[in-house]
């Protein structure tokens, strides 16, 4: 299993605030990779910086062993795709716009094969019949699954989540999971910030629990989720599980 | 108001019980009248002064544009105009009284110095010619043969002869006693090219209305000139010595009935020779006038829309790079940006034209009038409406940009794909009551001799003798230009407001 991602020693300061304080974390090929950790704890930041949304303080990210520096950063980021807690859809686009754009304006690519593959892979989040549908028209969950057919796109060899159902009604919570679990199904390197214990349970190959901006447990779901070595992990998992 | 006590038997006891005499002027045209301190002095303001003393009261000078001055009798705003007025049979018939003649006067050829191009009239014909709007210089260049499009019409003298020096015009027409003065005091450039051409006798004028205030006018002028006083202001104000011969000539050319050269208003005067003295208020809508002012008002919108189709073309380009540069990171270009943008929205838009037209020739670079007007309407809506790209812009969500970002996207590729297709949408209605102020601003680009609408309407209300008649065209022309503008954007936001919602 080869190692798509590495961070080493990543730092995040806004002002006074550091929010992440010194990470070290790799990644191997169709791993999934749980972020959980309490509000604020750094899941969204880390994200970000894999990214390049925000800019680490210190210490780098390698992207298959080479580092990730603005110069090279559009390049990565076709290859590490990002679904957001609030969908981030382009309103002025179709549900098949917003999948085709970034093919057809990033690679350049032929507007009828991307058109078709954008409808491949709308059917793949069981959204056939709404390619024509502005997000407007669209619920949160079938937004949801828009974006991550538009990540997908670029055919990339990660995915990060951030939060991705967070912001969803609890009845359409469930139709995004499974499309992220026949994701996971397929072999798909994913990084999900999740509040959704079970299914990290399920679908996690590894869990890793922040807090504090740091990396305070890492391991395997059954390790991790049934038996914290960590209070902080136990408090915490005691907490989201009763909520 | 005073209006009212016109109609009333004997209007010089209205004015005597009222215990002020009005009399309206343009204080820009000396040595006539001129403002000196907060005071307006001049010929006319010694000698109106003397006349209301004969009457027995206190004057009172309401100092205006030209454009509005003979307006005010009809109106009934003022009693007197003293202004220069010259007398032609035109403003006779359009209901103007004129006293006596109590300046002997004349049309003179301005030219910078030593420039033996311009020696006589005809030299004019093929040349650019600077002028006062509708006053008897512009009429005696029209008769001349010089065509419109050759003409450059201002709202003051200065401003012909400021031409005339940035080397725009070829030369410029006025009246001799007010160029000569104007000369003297700050064109050392410039000089007269040969002596009058056109002679002509200034007047004071009253409404048609009030023969017996001209009557009372008359002999105060006649008390004057007996007594030494008219003498002595002459003196005073042309540095010259009222000889008997002046007199004479003045004397002269006024028993002689119509003596001096007669000078056409409008290039069909026709038109007007068999139209009975006219009567009604001036608030009346005169549908006779129209058939004349129309076509001309017209041509006018037609031009004001050319200054505001363009000018909104380039602004709205350049305030769309302003707005980008504004919200850029770049180090030297973000700053000056940023200072343009308060520059421009610091300063009134009619000053920036004066500096775009008048000052810039100063340093070498000289521009036509419509190239002038539409650079300053394009630099001024470029400032605002950059504002209201960079509001638009902001107001997109910032999980828009990630997003574009996260997909490969550069901040150029970005903006261009998602930013701007939303903000469009959101600008239109701003933008749109932007367009409508340029369309109401560009009638200030007028002071650059551009015949736009507004331009148009002034000059015809001068002397049309109803200027309700002409401003009420002119309003309901600027009407039936924004409101379809109001009216296409919409329908523009309710048929992309189908698409795209959030």
């Amino acid at each position: 299993m080869s190692t798509l991602l590495q961070i080493q020693d990543l730092h995040k300061r806004f002002g006074d605030n550091e929010v992440l304080k010194g990470i070290d974390l790799s990644v191997g090929e169709g791993e999934v990779v749980a972020l959980i950790g309490a509000s604020g704890s750094g899941k969204s930041t880390l994200l970000r910086c894999i990214n390049g949304l925000e800019e680490p303080t210190r210490g780098s990210i390698l992207y298959r062993g080479e580092k990730v520096t603005p110069q090279n950063l559009n390049e990565v980021r076709r290859h590490i795709g990002m679904v957001f807690q609030r969908f981030n859809l382009f309103p002025h686009l179709t549900a098949l716009g917003n999948v085709t754009l970034a093919p057809l304006k990033v690679l350049g690519r032929q507007r009828a094969d991307v058109e078709n593959e954008a409808r491949e892979l709308l059917a793949d989040v069981h959204l056939s019949d709404k390619a024509n549908a502005y997000p407007s028209e669209l619920s949160g969950g079938q937004q949801q699954r828009v974006a991550i057919a538009r990540a997908l796109a670029l055919r990339p060899s990660i995915i990060l989540f951030d939060e991705p159902t967070s912001a969803l009604d609890p009845e359409l919570v469930g139709e995004v999971l499974e499309v992220m679990r026949e994701l996971a199904g397929s072999g798909m390197t994913m990084i999900v910030a999740t509040h959704e214990i079970g299914f990290a349970r399920e679908v996690a190959s590894h869990v890793i629990f922040l807090d504090g901006g740091r990396i305070l447990e890492d391991g395997r779901p059954a390790e991790v989720l049934a038996a914290p070595r960590e209070a902080r992990t136990r408090e915490f998992l005691a907490r989201v599980l009763r909520g | 108001m005073l209006a009212g006590l016109a109609s009333a038997q004997g209007y010089v006891d209205a004015v005597r019980s009222r215990g002020e005499l009005v009399i309206s002027t343009d204080a820009t045209y000396p040595p006539f009248e001129v403002v000196k301190g907060d005071r307006i002095v001049g010929f006319d303001v010694d000698v109106g002064t003397e006349i209301a003393r004969e009457l027995g009261v206190k004057v009172r000078w309401i100092n205006q544009e030209w454009a509005g001055v003979l307006g005010s009798l009809e109106s009934g705003k003022a009693d007197l105009v003293m202004a220069g007025v010259t007398i032609t049979e035109e403003r006779k018939k359009k209901g103007y009284l004129y006293s006596q003649p109590y300046f002997l006067s004349g049309q003179v050829i301005v030219r910078r110095k030593g420039d033996s191009r311009i020696e006589e009239p005809g030299d004019l014909k093929d040349k650019t010619v600077s002028v006062q709007a509708e006053t008897t210089g512009q009429f005696a260049v029209d008769r001349i043969g010089v065509p419109k499009e050759r003409q450059l019409r201002f709202d003051q003298i200065q401003d012909g002869l400021m031409d005339l020096r940035n080397g725009k015009s070829d030369a410029c027409v006025g009246d001799l006693p007010t160029v000569q003065a104007l000369i003297r005091e700050g064109y050392p450039e410039l000089e007269l090219a040969g002596p009058v051409f056109v002679k002509e006798n200034l007047g004071i004028v009253a409404w048609k209305s009030h023969p017996e205030l001209i009557s009372h006018v008359n002999r105060a002028l006649d008390r004057m000139m007996v007594d030494g006083r008219y003498a002595a202001f002459y003196k005073k104000w042309f540095d010259e010595t009222l000889t008997a011969d002046i007199v004479g000539e003045l004397d002269r050319q006024e028993s002689a009935g119509s003596p001096v050269p007669e000078v056409s208003d409008s290039p069909a005067p026709s038109t007007s020779t068999a139209e009975p003295v006219r009567s009604g208020s001036a608030f009346t809508f005169r549908w006779d006038l129209l058939g004349e002012a129309l076509p001309l008002l017209l041509r006018g919108a037609g031009l004001t829309l050319q200054l505001t189709f363009l000018s909104l073309v380039f602004g709205i380009t350049g305030g769309l790079a302003l707005a980008l540069t504004r919200i850029s990171a770049l180090p030297i270009l973000k700053p000056l940006a940023v200072a343009y943008v308060e520059a421009v929205r610091g300063t009134p838009l009619l000053m920036q034209i004066y500096v775009i037209y008048f000052v810039l020739p100063v340093i070498g670079i000289g521009l036509s009038p419509f190239v002038a007007g539409v650079l300053a309407l394009s630099l001024n809506a470029a400032a605002y409406s950059s504002e209201i790209f960079r509001a638009g812009i902001e107001s997109i969500d910032a999980g828009q940009m990630e997003a574009a970002r996260s997909l490969g996207m550069g901040h150029g590729m970005a903006m261009r794909w998602v930013i701007l297709p939303q903000t469009v949408r959101r600008v239109l209605p701003p933008l749109t009551n932007e367009g409508v102020a340029l369309l109401k601003d560009s009638s200030l680009v007028s002071v650059v001799a551009l015949a736009e609408l507004m331009r148009v309407g002034k000059q015809l209300a001068t002397d049309a003798g109803s200027p309700t008649t002409i401003y009420l065209t002119v309003a309901v022309i600027y009407l039936a230009m924004t409101l379809p503008l109001t009216w296409l954007v919409r329908r523009l936001e309710a048929r992309m407001g189908t698409g795209g919602r959030r």
